[in-house]
C-alpha cells in the first residue's frame, strides 16, 4: 500500500512539474531546463561517486565530448542533431569505456588522476583545433527542433533527465548495485565473494560517462553555441559540489543539489565571480560537517525524532 | 636549437621535480592525493610577489616568508580538512579538489586575472659553450631547484625525522607499531610537500608569472611524474620529473607548442599500460 | 587427490619470506585445523588459496585444476569461501544485502525476492534472522563474525576458509561454535579450512591439524599426536 500511495505521489510531483513552465516566464524556463541538464550531469556523477566510490574529474570533459562530437557532425558533414546526440552519447561511452579499463584496474586514485588529465587535454585540443573548434570563440551550432521554442526544449530535457534517473535507479535497484555498494564499501571482501570488482567499476564508469554525453550533446544544441566553458573544471566543480551538497550516494541528493544551486546561482549572478567562492566554501563546509549532504542532514533528523517518539511512547 | 630546448627541460624539469617531491611526500606517507597542490605552488609565487614588490622586501627574504607562510598553510589545512578523512580516500579527493577550485577564486579575486611576476634576482645572460645565450635567472632557477631537491634528501636520509617518514612510507602499520606518531607525522609531512610546491613556485614564478588557474596544469604534471617514477617513490619522481621536462621541451620544440602538455598525458597513458608500477616502482604495492 | 593441494607454496614480502616451500593438502570433507604462533605465515597462506596475494613461488590446485594466479573472484566461483580475522562486513549494507552479495554473483538471474528469501535463510543458519534489515556496522563483534560466515556460505562453497572466528567467545559458547561447525561440514557436505588460535576447538573439531612455524611446514597429523609434539611445543613456548 505505501510503495504504491508513494508512486502516485510521485506521479503528481512529476506532472506538476511538467506544467510548471506554462506558468513562467521564458527566463524562468530558461533556469528549468540547465537545472535539468545539472540534475542528469549530477545524477550520473553520483552512480560513480556515491554508489562505487570512484571519483571521476573528467564528467564535464564526458559532456564536452558529447556537445563538441554532435556540434561537429551537425555543422561539417550536416547530420541530424538527434542522430548526433546519439553519436556523442556514444562516443563519450567509447572513451569512458578506454580510460576505465586503462585506470580501474590500478585502483581509484588513478581513475582520478587520468580523468583529470584528460580534461585539461581535452582543453587544449579545443584550443588548438580552432578550425574545427572555433576555440574560446565558440562553435555555433543548429537545433534540436526547427522552431526554437523554450517550451519544447523544456520537454525534451525533461524527458532526457527522467531517462537518466530511470537509468540510475535501475542500476542502483538491480542486483548489480549491490555490487557496485559491495565495491565501495570494502573492495576486497567484494572480492572475496565473487565480485569481479574492475568490471564493476568499468560498467559504472562507462554508463556515467555515456550519460553525461548526452546531457552535454543536449546541452549544446540548446545553447546553439558550444564553448570550451562546457567541458571546463568550473563545471566539473559545480556538478560535484551539487552532488555533495544534495547527498553523495543517495537518489533524491543530486536532484536537491541541481535545482538547489542552479537557482541559487542565478540569483547571486548578479555577485559576479563571488558565486564560485560561496559555492566552494559552503561545498567544502558540508563535505567536512556532513558527509551525506541535505540528504543526509534530513535523514538524521528524522532517525533522532523516530528514535524521540518511540522513547516517548515507551512506558 | 637542439641544446637550448634541453636546457629548458633540465631547467623546467628541476622545477616539476621539486614540485612532485612534495605529491610524492604526501602519498607515501598518507596515501592521500593532494589536488590543490598546485593552488599552493601558485600561492608561494603570489606571496613573493607581494613580500618583494608591494612591500618591498628583499627577494630572497620574500621567498623564505612565502615558503614558510605555505607550509603554515599546509598545516592548517591537513588538522581542518584532511585529517577527519583518514581511511577515506574518495574524501580527501574530492574535499582537495573543491580546495583548489576556492583557492582559484580567491586568487582570482584578489589578484585579478592578470599573470603576477616576482621581481628576478639576477639579470643578463650567459654563453653557454658558444652554443646559445641563456638568461641568468633561468640559471638561477636550475641552481635553487637542485640546491632544494639535495637539501631535501639531505634531510630525509640524515635527520630523525626523515627516517620517520622513510619508516612510514614503507610500512604504516609497522611505523605505528614501533611507536611513531603518524598524527603528527602526517601534519607536518603534508605541511612539507604544501612547501615544497612552495619552494617550486617561489623559484619558477620570476621565469613563468603565475596566474590564478596555472596551478592545474603544474599539478597535472607533478602527478604524472609521481605515476612515471613509480607511486611513493622518491628518487623515481625526481626522475620523472626531468623526463618529463625534457620530453615536452623537446616536443615543444620539434613538433608542436600548443600540444607541449599533450605529450605529457601521452606519456601517462603509456605508463599506465606499459608500467603502471612507474619506472622505478615496486612491482607490487 | 585432495580437494586442496599446495606445492612449493612460498611468498616474499620486500625481504622477508613470510612463507617458504609450503606443502599442504586438505582432503574432501574433512575440517583441517590450520595453527602456529603469531607471524608464522597462517593468514598469508589462506590469502594465497584465496587469491588476495599470488605466490611467489609455488602452485595451488583445487579440485584439481591450479588456481593460484587467478584473481580472488574467480577463485570464489570455482568454490573457495572465506572469513577474514578482521572482520570486514559492508557496513553501510544490511546484513540482508551483505549476504545477498554472495548469492547474486552466483546466481545471477536472480530476481530481487528470491535473493532475499534465501539471503534470509544463510541469516537463519547463523541465528542473524533478527538483525537482517540492521545495517553491517552496527553489529556487535561476534555478530561480525557470525556474518562473515553466512556471506560465506551464500557463495555455495566446496571448501570454506575459517580465519580465527572464535576469538572473543567463552568457553560455553566455545563448544556451541565448533558443534555448529561439524554439523554445518555434515549437512552441507563442506570441507573446512581452519586457522583458530582456541587450541582446544581446533583438537576437538579437526580430522587433521597443520603446524606452521616461521614461513614453513612444522609438521602435520591428527591433532593429539601434533599437540603432545616436542617441535610444536617448542615454536609455541619457546626455550
Amino acid at each position: 500500500m505505501k510503495a504504491i500511495a508513494k508512486r502516485w505521489w510521485l506521479g503528481a510531483a512529476v506532472a506538476a512539474f511538467a506544467a510548471l513552465p506554462w506558468t513562467l516566464g521564458v527566463y524562468h524556463q530558461h533556469i528549468l531546463i540547465v537545472s535539468l541538464f545539472y540534475v542528469m550531469m549530477a545524477a550520473s556523477w553520483n552512480l560513480l561517486a556515491g554508489y562505487t566510490g570512484q571519483v571521476s574529474f573528467g564528467h564535464a570533459a564526458f559532456a564536452g565530448i558529447g556537445a563538441y562530437a554532435s556540434g561537429i557532425l551537425a555543422v561539417k558533414a550536416g547530420v541530424n542533431p538527434w542522430i548526433g546526440v546519439a553519436a556523442g552519447t556514444l562516443l563519450a561511452a567509447v572513451f569512458g569505456f578506454l580510460l576505465g579499463i586503462l585506470c580501474l584496474k590500478l585502483g581509484g586514485i588513478y581513475l582520478s588522476l587520468t580523468t583529470l588529465g584528460f580534461s585539461e587535454i581535452l582543453h587544449i585540443v579545443i584550443n588548438n583545433e580552432y578550425e574545427i573548434t572555433r576555440g574560446t570563440m565558440g562553435l555555433q551550432v543548429p537545433g534540436l527542433i526547427a522552431e526554437y521554442s523554450k517550451l519544447a526544449y523544456f520537454y525534451i530535457f525533461l524527458a532526457a533527465a527522467l531517462v537518466t534517473l530511470a537509468v540510475v535507479h535501475r542500476l542502483i535497484h538491480a542486483n548489480i548495485g549491490l555490487n557496485f555498494r559491495a565495491v565501495q564499501n570494502d573492495e576486497r571482501a567484494a572480492a572475496a565473494l565473487g565480485v569481479d570488482v574492475v568490471r564493476v567499476r568499468v560498467l559504472a564508469f562507462t554508463v556515467s560517462s555515456a550519460l553525461a554525453g548526452m546531457a552535454g550533446a543536449l546541452y549544446g544544441h540548446y545553447l546553439l553555441l558550444i564553448t570550451p566553458q562546457i567541458p571546463s573544471l568550473d563545471q566539473q566543480f559545480l556538478v560535484l559540489s551539487m552532488t555533495v551538497i544534495g547527498g553523495l550516494g543517495s537518489f533524491a541528493g543530486p536532484i536537491i543539489g541541481a535545482f538547489g544551486l542552479e537557482i541559487l546561482s542565478e540569483y547571486i549572478r548578479a555577485y559576479g565571480e563571488y558565486h564560485v567562492l560561496a559555492f566552494g566554501l559552503v561545498a567544502l563546509i558540508v563535505a567536512r560537517f556532513a558527509p551525506r549532504g541535505v540528504v543526509g542532514i534530513w535523514n538524521g533528523w528524522r532517525a533522532r525524532r523516530d528514535l524521540a517518539r518511540a522513547a516517548g511512547a515507551a512506558p | 636549437m637542439f641544446a637550448l630546448a634541453l636546457t629548458n627541460g633540465l631547467v623546467i624539469g628541476i622545477v616539476y621535480a621539486l614540485t612532485a617531491l612534495g605529491v610524492s611526500l604526501v602519498v607515501g606517507i598518507m596515501n592521500v592525493i593532494n589536488f590543490a597542490h598546485g593552488e599552493f605552488y601558485i600561492l608561494a609565487g603570489y606571496f613573493s610577489y607581494l613580500f618583494a614588490h608591494t612591500l618591498g622586501m628583499d627577494p630572497l627574504a620574500a621567498m623564505l616568508i612565502a615558503v614558510a607562510g605555505v607550509f603554515v598553510l599546509g598545516l592548517v589545512v591537513e588538522y581542518t580538512l584532511i585529517r577527519p578523512t583518514y581511511g577515506d580516500d574518495m574524501y580527501s579527493l574530492i574535499l582537495t579538489f573543491i580546495l583548489s577550485i576556492v583557492l582559484q577564486s580567491i586568487y582570482l579575486l584578489v589578484f585579478g586575472p592578470y599573470p603576477n611576476k616576482p621581481p628576478g634576482w639576477v639579470k643578463g645572460a650567459t654563453d653557454i659553450f658558444g652554443l646559445f645565450f641563456y638568461g641568468n635567472q633561468r640559471l638561477a632557477a636550475l641552481g635553487a631547484g637542485v640546491a632544494v631537491i639535495a637539501l631535501f634528501f639531505a634531510m630525509l636520509k640524515l635527520t630523525w625525522f626523515g627516517r620517520m617518514i622513510r619508516a612510514a612510507s614503507q610500512d604504516r602499520e609497522m611505523a605505528e607499531l614501533n611507536g611513531i606518531d603518524t598524527t603528527r607525522l602526517n601534519m607536518f609531512g603534508f605541511g612539507l610537500g604544501c612547501a615544497l610546491a612552495a619552494a617550486a613556485g617561489v623559484i619558477l614564478a620570476p621565469v613563468f608569472p603565475v596566474t590564478p588557474t596555472a596551478g592545474t596544469p603544474i599539478a597535472l604534471t607533478a602527478f604524472v611524474c609521481v605515476v612515471l617514477g613509480g607511486m611513493g617513490s622518491m628518487s623515481g619522481c625526481v626522475l620523472g620529473g626531468l623526463v618529463l621536462g625534457v620530453v615536452e621541451n623537446l616536443g615543444a620544440a620539434y613538433v608542436s607548442t600548443g600540444y607541449k602538455h599533450l605529450f605529457m598525458f601521452l606519456i601517462l597513458i603509456l605508463v599506465l599500460l606499459i608500467r603502471p608500477a612507474g619506472l622505478f616502482g615496486r612491482r607490487e604495492a | 587427490m585432495a580437494l586442496l593441494e599446495g606445492h612449493g607454496v612460498s611468498r616474499a614480502f620486500g625481504g622477508v619470506r613470510a612463507l617458504d616451500g609450503v606443502d599442504f593438502a586438505v582432503e574432501a570433507g574433512t575440517i583441517v585445523g590450520l595453527i602456529g604462533p603469531n607471524g608464522a605465515g597462517k593468514t598469508t597462506l589462506f590469502n594465497i588459496v584465496a587469491g588476495a596475494l599470488a605466490p611467489s613461488q609455488g602452485t595451488v590446485r583445487f579440485d584439481g585444476r591450479q588456481i593460484s594466479g587467478l584473481p580472488a573472484y574467480r577463485i570464489c566461483r570455482r568454490g573457495i569461501a572465506r572469513t577474514f580475522q578482521v572482520t570486514r562486513p559492508f557496513g553501510e549494507m544490511t546484513c540482508l544485502e551483505n549476504v545477498a552479495v554472495g548469492i547474486i554473483n552466483r546466481h545471477p538471474a536472480l530476481g530481487q525476492s528470491e535473493w532475499q528469501d534465501r539471503a534470509a535463510g544463510f541469516l537463519a543458519e547463523v541465528g542473524l534472522e533478527a538483525q537482517a534489515r540492521t545495517a553491517a556496522k552496527h553489529l556487535n563483534v561476534i555478530q561480525k563474525k557470525r556474518l562473515e560466515i553466512a556471506r560465506a556460505l551464500a557463495t555455495e562453497p566446496r571448501l570454506l576458509m575459517l580465519d580465527e572466528v572464535l576469538g572473543g567467545l567463552n568457553t560455553q559458547e566455545i563448544q556451541e561454535a565448533v558443534g555448529f561447525i561439524r554439523e554445518l561440514r555434515d549437512r552441507r557436505g563442506l570441507t573446512v579450512f581452519w586457522i583458530e588460535h582456541v587450541m582446544g576447538a581446533i583438537m576437538q573439531a579437526a580430522e587433521k591439524v597443520l603446524v606452521l612455524d616461521q614461513g614453513t611446514l612444522l609438521m602435520e597429523g591428527p591433532p593429539a599426536a601434533v599437540v603432545s609434539d616436542p617441535r610444536v611445543v617448542h615454536a609455541y613456548l619457546g626455550d
